[in-house]
This record gives C-alpha cells, structure tokens and sequence, in this order.
C-alpha cells in the first residue's frame, strides 16, 4: 500500500510540476498538429497502393499507429528530464533524505511520463473520432474498433517510452546529449526489430499487431494486392479499396498479453534503472567526476599553506594611494593584494569574446573526441571525393553533435545568465561569437571535404559546404535560445542528419552530397534559413534580456 | 555619481506584485537592504542591474533612465546574483578570462585585474582547478571576483555572504567597506549583522515597499528609548510575546530575558537598553505591518 501511495505521489506531483508548464502547451500542439495531418490526409496507412474505407476499424487502427510512432520518438525528448529537474531544483536532496526507495521514485517518474504521452494519445484518440465523423465516409461510429487500438496498441508503447526516459535519466553517460542521439537509433533499430528478427511479437510499437490482421484480409479481399503495408506522409492520393472489408484487429487474448507484456518489459527497465540510480548523491554522479574531484579539493582540504589567510580573519587597510588594498590577517602577516583600477576598457574587442566562446565550447571534450574529430578529418583528405564530402563529412558534422547542442542553452543550464545579461552590449557581441565559434567547429572538423572540394573545383559543393557549415550552428543555436534546452537541438538534428545526409535525402540533404537537380538553389536555401534562424536567435534572447 | 529608483513596481503573472511604488536615491557608499523573505529585495537587486525590466517605474544611472539605454550601466556594473551558476569545465582563471571578455576588458588589464581579484578572494591556489569541483564557499568568492572584475562604479550583491564562513563573511564585509570610497554599492541581505557593519545607508523592505530609509544612526533615533529587557519565567514567555514585540531572549538562571522593543516600559521592573539595528528593523517591520492592516481594515 505505502509502495503504491509513494508511486502515485511521486507521479501525481511530477505531472503536475509539468503540465502547469508552458512547454505542456506545446506538447498538447504538437498532439493536437499531429491529429490534424492525420485527419488532413497527411498521413496515410496504406496497403499496396490502396487504402480502405475511413471507418471506425480503419481510422483507430491508423491514428494508433501514427501515434504509437511519431509519439515514441518525440515523445522521448519530451518526457526525459524529471529526474534531472529534481537534480537541478535541489529537490532531489530532499527525496534522498526520506525513506523513499530508488524503483517508487522512479516508477513514479516513469508513470508521470506515461501520464504525459497518455493525453497525447487521448488527443489523437479524439482527433480519430472527429475525423470519422468530418470525412463521413462511414458514419457508423463503432467505439471498440475506434478506440481499442489506442488502448492496445499505443498505451504500451507510451508505456515503454516512459520507462525507457526513466532508465535513460539514470544510466551514466545516457543522461545528457550522447543519450538524446543514442535514442533516435534505438527507436530506429525498435522499429525494424521484427523485421530483422522476423519474430513479430519483438514490436514494442504494435506495428505487426495491425500488420497481422490487415494483410491477410487485403490478400484475401483485394485481387491486384501485392502485399505491402506503409505508413506514410503522402505525396499522393491512395485508392480506395471500396470493396475492402476489416472489422479491426481480432484482439485474442494471445494478442492483448503480448501487448500487456510489454507492460512488463516496462517495469524491468525502471528496475534495472533503479540499479543505476545514484539517488541524488553527488559522490555517485558523473556530472563530478573523479578526474574533477581529484583535482578541486573542497576548500577545507586545501594544503595549509593556501588555507592559511582563509582561517585567519582579515582586516582591510588602504595604503597611500588608496588604489592599494591590503589584506592582513589577524596573526599580523601582511598580506598586500593591490586591486588596480580600471583605466580603460577595450569593449570593442570580437575576437577576444571569440576566442573565448570557442575555448569555453571546447573546453571539458576528453581526448578521445579530438582523436575521432581527426581521424575523420584525416580521412576525408584521404578517401575518394564522393566518400569524403558524403558519410565521411556526414560523420564529421554528428561528431561534434553536443558541442554545438550548448549553444545558445549553456547559459541557462549553468546558471550563468544572470551575470552575462548584466554585461553591456551583450547582444551584439556574445551571440555572435558563440554562433561563430559553431561555425568554426563545424569548418574544422569538415575542413577535409571543403578542400577536397576546392581543389576538384567543385564551386556549387564547396557552397553546399559553406550551407552546411553555417546551418548547423545556426540551427543549434536558434534552438537552443527559443526552447532553453539542449535535447530538442540533439533529437532534431539527429533526425534531420540521418534522413538528410546519411540517406541523401534530395532537399534534407544540407551538406550538398545527394545529387540535387539544384545545387546552387537548394545550398542558397540552406544560406537564407542559417540567417533567419540566426536572427530568430537574435530575436528571442533580445527579448530574453528585456524579460528575464 | 548617483542612482534613483523612481516609483519603481513589479508585477509578475498571476499578479503578484513584487515591487510597489519603490522610490530612492543613493549616492557613493554602501547602501543596505534589509528585508524578510519574499519581501522583494531580489526582485529589486535584478531591476536595478538591469536583468529584468519593471512593469513601472524608472530608474536612473546619472541621470540616464537604464530601461532605454541599459548599456551605459552594465559597462561600469559589477552584479553578484543571488542564485548563480558557473561553467564546471572551465577552472577559476579561465571562467573570470571568459567575462573578462564579455565585459569589454582588455586581455592585458583582465589577466592583471584576475590575479588581483583571485588573491583577494583567497583562490590563487584552486584557481587552475576546474570549478565543477568547487564547494558552495569557493564559488561563491568566484562570484563575488566577477563582480568586481570591471572595476564597477556600481557594485550590486545579493545575499553574497550566503555560504560563506565567519572569516569569509568578516573579510567580505570588510572589502565592500573599502569599496564603497567612490562607488555605490548595494548589499541586500536578511543578515542584519552584515549591514551593521558596513553599510552607510539603510533601507528596508517590506511586502515591496520601503519602509524606512536612512543613515543607521537616523534609524536608531527611531527606535531609541523603546528598547527594554524584562525578566520573566519560560512559562510567561508566550504571554509576552503576544502582547510585545520580542526582538530575543536569553534563558538565564533568573528566568527568561526578553528584549522588548515598545514605547512605554512594559513593566515597572524593566531596564531600558541601548537599541541595535535589529530592534529598529523589527520595529520598523511591525508599524509596516500595522499599517497594512489598518489600511485593509478601511477597505
């Protein structure tokens, strides 16, 4: 009883600590755009060519899987992050201190995230109901075959989502930004698990719960069905398979236990996250790590030579000049500490607030990430050009991924912006030289292919190149100041990255690599959205300064 | 050199109303803000170093209202907030190197001035320590060297002595005294001790107003001659603290021995006292108090 009371409190708190939030707001948008390019025709199930009839079994069993796979992936990036705001708020602390063991905490965490998810799903639910009766193709409104794919086949997943958030917050090293990319390849490799497996029940998603109900009914109903099964955004109209008839997936109980297993599966990732846990003690978190704490030691450590003038009391006096300050301890050893006045100030000085800003984005990266920054750039003077300025150029500009995520966030995270707000010509001055310090990180690390690419005079991929190069920062840093918070940058460009340059997406593709009709128009777009994004920086932390 | 606060007001959502009708000036010297929780002193302490901007109001910096022209402030504002953050990679030298820059200091100046400074905060030690390592006492004394680092003309601290030690606190206290020669310097604070000690004027906060204003010496004018000690048994303690306002007692073999801060003397056996700081703030607080219920008893 206490272990539920203690799981329902945690998770009652924490969902309304988030849903009194602005950011829930854009949450329920995000639900409520997704209903609407479901019920536009944005998206579409098909089978083949063709698609059934907009009735109850149809439009549920659409709008589920629509859910159950743009909301896992979303989704992720919007439920992580309760464990770290305890963390931050200091709340944490207090928590550790009660009898409060690490599985309630987080199974309370995990099913505040459920709770999350879940008003999405029932905002597509109700956006399904609508469509039906809105397209009036069949207004027959049967709720079972409407609803019960959202039950079975969305829930759960939302459930392994929330629970994956969970573990994801607690696993050292998946806690930050590496754990936001990380999680676009698991959702992608989760989602072909059946396929590569060719076991259907490993579908946390329930693709191949509907799969396997509707492609015997279209091989049997539907003579020109060649099989297939998509779900799509449509470039184009499906056919109506006028004389296909689905009642909805037969839910056996066979079938509801594989759904409700996962459940289960849920459950086991918050125990093995509470075996990670580090229940708020510093001594067990990463953020310190033992490279740091062997080096700082707490200011009652330090050696008794430089401990000495703290544990004597001092006494200011003023020497003649009065631009003098001395400091003298109570055991009469003068200590003279001159504070010179300030005479001028270079306030012009850009590439001093450059470098620093470039310093400060490297700073903390380990070895090994300059030794991978340079095996990549080395390759790309190496390989083949279509390689270089392809995966290889590709791969350089991933590499930096977290660097670039910092900007424009990094002074919320670390609690800075108070201190640099208060500086005079801020603006002007900071923003663009943290923009410009992205954009050196990313013309190093691609350095290779821009030259390869000069010297094969390649003009329009060089200016792809230079699209690239700008972009990105651009991007991180437009994110960065409008949503405060590192993982949307992370999860956006992941996903833009792997559709884009990985797959060569024509259009997506913003280094230039997929062979464009367009070239010098698709880099010139890239150019012209790097200064929008720039300017909505610009923008949003102007009115940063004035609100704060 | 002068600041005025000119019918400052605040209000955030959900209309709370931090800030109401704050007026004052202040020239060269350290002026003490003295205030309970929630009374609006940060609110104030962030308006005035130009972090957030007031529903209404204005306040000007020599005579230049900084809502329209910010920037003629921050070049000569040094501002320790009260909850601040720093960069855990960076270590002491290179993170104050960082707002050397951005505060406009030339590079030869800024490595002088944060040699200077980390000495005067007591860090040359840990300075090539990362400061994600640093306790809460440390990184407080980083703060307070960025604050100084450009040599500002007006110096705003926020609760700066919060985890500092004693001996931290005596020296820090000590330093904003030898600041305050050409500048101004605000020190806003619930610790009554650490205004006691430096400051040359006085202003306290209440519900977002200020309620009393002045040299410490007017201040205590106010309150003297109200300031008694009774002798009382534990048992009459309560008593007395309803009927008097109790600024602190002391348990003593004799019984209980209460300082009471009143106009007349509560008892025929009461000895008058010398009055502090802190029984005229209390005193000023509780006719504040007062008054805001009279006024709600009218409406």
């Amino acid at each position: 009883m206490n272990l539920a009371r203690s799981i329902s409190a945690i998770a009652y708190a924490d969902f309304l600590e988030r849903v009194r939030r602005y950011s829930f707001l854009v949450t329920l948008l995000f639900a409520v755009y997704l209903g609407y390019a479901v019920a536009t025709g944005k998206v579409l199930l098909k089978l083949g060519d063709y698609r059934s009839v907009y009735n109850s079994a149809w439009i549920g069993v659409m709008c589920a899987l629509v859910t159950s796979l743009f909301v896992s992936l979303v989704g992720f990036y919007i439920v992580k992050g309760s464990v770290e705001r305890d963390r931050q708020t200091g709340v944490g602390q207090i928590l550790a201190a009660t009898p409060l063991n690490r599985f309630s905490y987080l199974a309370g965490k995990a099913a505040s995230n459920f709770g999350v998810l879940s008003s999405i799903v029932v905002i597509l639910a109700a956006a399904a109901l609508a469509m039906q009766l809105l397209v009036g193709e069949d207004p027959h409104v049967h709720l079972w075959p409407l609803l019960s794919p959202f039950l079975l086949i969305a829930l759960p997943a939302m459930a392994f989502v929330a629970a994956f958030a969970v573990l994801f917050e607690t696993v050292p090293g998946l806690r930050g930004g590496f754990g936001n990319v990380l999680w676009f390849f698991l959702w992608t490799f989760g989602l072909s698990l059946p396929e590569i497996t060719k076991q259907h029940w490993l579908d946390p998603l329930g693709f191949f719960s509907a799969v396997d109900s509707l492609t015997p009914a279209a091989q049997a109903q539907l003579p020109d069905y060649k099989g297939g099964f998509s779900l799509t955004i449509a470039d184009r109209a499906a056919k109506i398979a006028t004389g296909f008839h689905w009642e909805g997936i037969d839910w056996t109980p066979s079938v509801i236990a594989l759904r409700f297993a996962w459940l289960g599966v849920a459950v086991i990732l918050i125990g093995i996250a509470a075996v990670f846990f580090d229940r708020f003690d510093p001594s067990r978190s990463r953020a310190v790590s033992a490279r740091k704490l062997r080096g700082a030691q707490p200011a009652d450590n330090l050696p008794q030579a430089e401990a000495g003038s703290i544990t004597v009391p001092g006494e200011l006096g003023t020497s003649a000049g009065g631009s003098t300050t001395s400091l003298v301890g109570a055991n009469a050893t003068p200590a003279l500490i001159h504070l010179t006045p300030l005479t001028s100030r270079d306030s012009s000085g850009f590439p001093r607030i450059f470098t620093a800003e470039l310093k400060l984005a490297l700073k903390g990266l380990r070895w090994w990430w300059y030794a991978g920054a340079l095996g990549l750039l080395i390759a790309q003077f190496a390989a083949p050009l279509p390689i270089s300025r392809g995966p290889l150029l590709a791969a350089a500009w991933i590499w930096p991924v977290l660097v670039w995520s910092a900007l424009g966030t990094r002074e919320r995270r670390n609690g800075t912006a108070q201190i640099l707000f208060s500086c005079a010509r801020i603006l002007p001055r900071q923003l663009p030289a943290s923009w410009l310090a992205g954009v050196a990180i990313a013309a190093l690390t691609g350095a290779g292919a821009a030259l390869r690419l000069l010297i094969a005079g390649d003009k329009n991929g060089f200016l792809a190149w230079c699209a690239g190069a700008l972009f990105i920062p651009s991007l991180a840093l437009a994110l960065g100041v409008i949503t405060s918070t590192a993982k949307f940058f992370e999860g956006v460009f992941t996903v833009l990255w792997y559709v884009g340059p990985m797959n060569q997406t024509r259009g997506l593709d913003f280094t230039g690599a997929a062979r464009s009709l367009y070239p010098a128009r698709d880099a010139a777009i890239y150019l012209l959205l790097s200064a929008v994004l720039v300017a909505a920086a610009a923008v949003a932390r102007a009115r940063q300064l004035r609100h704060n | 050199m002068q600041l005025a606060v000119e019918n400052l007001s605040k209000t955030y959502r959900g209309n709370v109303r931090a800030l109401r009708g704050f007026t004052l000036m202040q020239g060269p010297g350290v002026l003490g803000l003295l205030g309970p929780n929630g009374a609006g002193k940060s609110t104030l302490m962030r308006v005035l170093a130009t972090v957030t901007q007031p529903t209404a109001g204005r306040v000007l910096w020599n005579g230049a209202d900084i809502s329209r022209d910010p920037d003629s402030l921050r070049s000569v504002l040094g501002y320790l907030p009260q909850d601040f953050g720093v960069y855990p990679n960076l270590n002491a030298f290179e993170f104050l190197e960082y707002l050397a820059a951005v505060k406009g200091i030339g590079a030869a100046s800024a490595r002088r001035r944060i040699a200077e400074l980390l000495e005067l905060v007591n860090l040359t030690g840990a300075a090539r320590r990362p400061l994600g390592g640093y306790s809460g006492g440390m990184r407080q004394r980083v703060g307070i060297a960025q604050a100084l680092l450009n040599d500002p003309q007006l110096l705003i601290v926020d609760e700066p002595t919060a985890g500092l030690d004693p001996e931290e606190r005596v020296r820090f206290r000590n330093l904003l005294s030898e600041l305050s020669g050409e500048r101004i310097v605000i020190l806003s604070t619930h610790i009554v001790s650490d205004v006691e000690a430096v400051a040359t004027s006085i202003a306290i906060v209440s519900s977002g107003q200020l309620v009393a204003h002045g040299a410490p010496e007017e201040l205590l004018s106010a309150v003297a001659g109200k300031v008694w000690e009774v002798v009382v048994p534990s048992a009459e303690l309560a008593a007395l603290r309803q009927r008097y306002l109790v600024s602190s007692t002391a348990h003593r073999g004799d019984g209980v021995h209460a300082r009471i801060v009143t106009a007349a003397a509560p008892s025929p056996a009461a000895r008058q006292l010398e009055p502090s700081l802190e029984d005229a703030y209390l005193l000023a607080l509780a006719e504040s108090r007062q008054t805001s219920e009279l006024r709600g008893a009218v409406a």
